[in-house]
């Protein structure tokens, strides 16, 4: 079947399932199969932010006065969450419209994924604000080999998807020769299985990869050094958080097979690969602690704090889809990150926010009599 | 004449957790009481939608005044909107 942008059968939406149906033709949203997509979206339009609105002028400052191996860790985060960012503005655009069937759905995927440009347009607000040329960070992301190896790991399972999505709006179902790559058989077990692992690794990147970054970047605020990165750090993260509930909805609905019977048996059947995703992301994650830490700590945080931290985050999430957790740490070695992480507080102007370089009605103490010289009454 | 204008409510359940019980009013969800029990529970948005303060419900009832937007697993709870109706049962991680 070939992609529609405007359906003309007649269907009932309520009636299809979540991928794989037919092509959605109104973008209606009176009426939902799965009304969760619809909150989603109002909760991130209700999210929106700029990231020109967030000041970083202290931030440049505080970079300079950093440590090597602390811009070391700075940037490098940066790098990879501009690598995340660059991948998540797009894929799943790319990778779940052409085959999304429920109009709440399409569009929750399309503001998810417009969230994740404001994020990457915040990085190149951050980096231009702390070196004269962005390029240097920039181009290092494609061809820095600590980057790229998790570029392929997230990457792939979109890319396998996206191959065979296309495959099939183009040829069909069946056994295809495709050149360069001998046959390709697609059917439907198949395709719903590359769906299923790639949102599988999408909530693994989301609600595990990012946390590293988060952690780093919320030591040095504690510090009270690059507070406007974490400022936007904060508005990112909760970003981030919708977005995981977002897919743990979709892969819980899969499992349930309330919405596509066929699906729950597909999830049950790649169970092991879905474990073996969250294993290997946590491990990699584990190696990305030591490479930022190889030349240098911080201060309350290095590569076996964050170790444990990346083991105990990931349980959180294999719970949460319904996985037993496979860590033995159970319980957060960085209890402080929370209240970093927290939503409720997380405001744009600097005058309403908790940011201590701006503090108001501040007494001064260091005084003395000639302060007073000029003053008459 | 009755002074009294305080409209908390008077049901108090007890939650067991790891073997420590805390006694909890169906005035507040769970992660606010057992914060003050000085219980450190995972939490993020703090609002029904991360799911990061799912806890594992062995036993008893609790009632979400909203429905959270996060999917909760059967058999667990959200601490920062569950409201505790009965003496419950809870554990971090299933073990």
């Amino acid at each position: 079947m070939s992609y529609s942008t405007f359906n003309r059968k007649r269907f009932d939406s309520l009636k299809e399932p979540m991928f794989f149906g037919e092509n959605v033709n109104v973008a209606r949203y009176d009426q939902q199969k799965h009304p969760i997509f619809e909150k989603l979206i109002e909760k991130q339009l209700s999210f929106f932010w700029r990231p020109e609105e967030v000041d970083l002028s202290t931030d440049r400052k505080d970079f300079q006065k950093l440590e090597q191996h602390e811009q070391h860790i700075f940037l490098s985060n940066l790098k990879y969450q501009t690598l995340l960012d660059s991948i998540q503005g797009r894929s799943p655009n790319v990778a779940l419209l052409p085959i999304v069937s429920l109009p709440e759905l399409e569009t929750w995927i399309e503001t998810w994924s417009f969230s994740e440009t404001i994020h990457s347009r915040s990085y190149t607000h951050i980096i231009r604000n702390i070196v004269n040329d962005p390029s240097v960070i920039f181009d290092d992301i494609t061809v820095n080999a600590e980057i790229t190896k998790r570029a392929d790991s997230v990457s792939k399972w979109y890319d396998d998807l996206i191959e065979l999505v296309n495959l099939y709006n183009t040829l069909g179902l069946g056994t295809h020769l495709v050149p360069g790559k001998g046959e390709v058989t697609v059917s439907m077990p198949i395709l719903k299985r590359a769906l299923y692992l790639t949102l599988v690794s999408v909530n693994v990147l989301e609600a595990i990869r990012f946390y590293v970054s988060f952690a780093c970047s919320f030591s040095f605020a504690e510090r009270t050094l690059m507070e406007g990165n974490a400022k936007i750090i904060r508005l990112i993260a909760r970003d981030e958080a919708l977005h995981l509930s977002g897919t743990q909805h979709i892969i819980n609905l899969m499992n349930s097979g309330k919405d596509d019977p066929e699906m729950a048996d597909i999830a049950q059947a790649c169970e092991k690969e879905v474990y073996q995703i969250f294993m290997e992301a946590a491990e990699q994650e584990k190696e990305w602690a030591s490479y930022l830490f190889k030349d240098g700590t911080m201060i309350g945080l290095n590569a076996e704090i964050l170790s444990q931290y990346v083991e105990y985050i990931t349980n959180i999430r294999m719970q949460a889809i319904g996985l037993d957790p496979v860590f033995p740490t159970k319980q957060n070695p960085i209890p402080w990150i929370n209240a970093w992480l927290v939503s409720d507080n997380v405001q744009v102007a600097p005058q309403e926010a908790e940011i201590s370089s701006y503090l108001v009605g501040q007494i001064d103490n260091d005084l003395d009599d000639s302060d007073f010289d000029d003053f008459d009454l | 004449m009755k002074t009294q204008s305080s409209t908390t409510s008077k049901l108090l359940h007890r939650v067991l957790l790891n073997g420590e019980e805390i006694i909890v009013s169906e005035d507040e969800p769970l992660l606010t009481q057992l914060e003050r029990a000085g219980i450190q529970i995972e939490y993020q948005c703090r609002e029904g939608f991360c799911s990061s303060c799912s806890l594992k419900l062995l036993r008893g009832n609790v009632a979400y005044p909203v429905e959270p937007m996060a999917w909760v697993q059967s058999g667990y709870l959200l601490a920062c909107c569950a409201i505790v109706k009965s003496d419950i049962e809870i554990a971090f991680f299933v073990e």
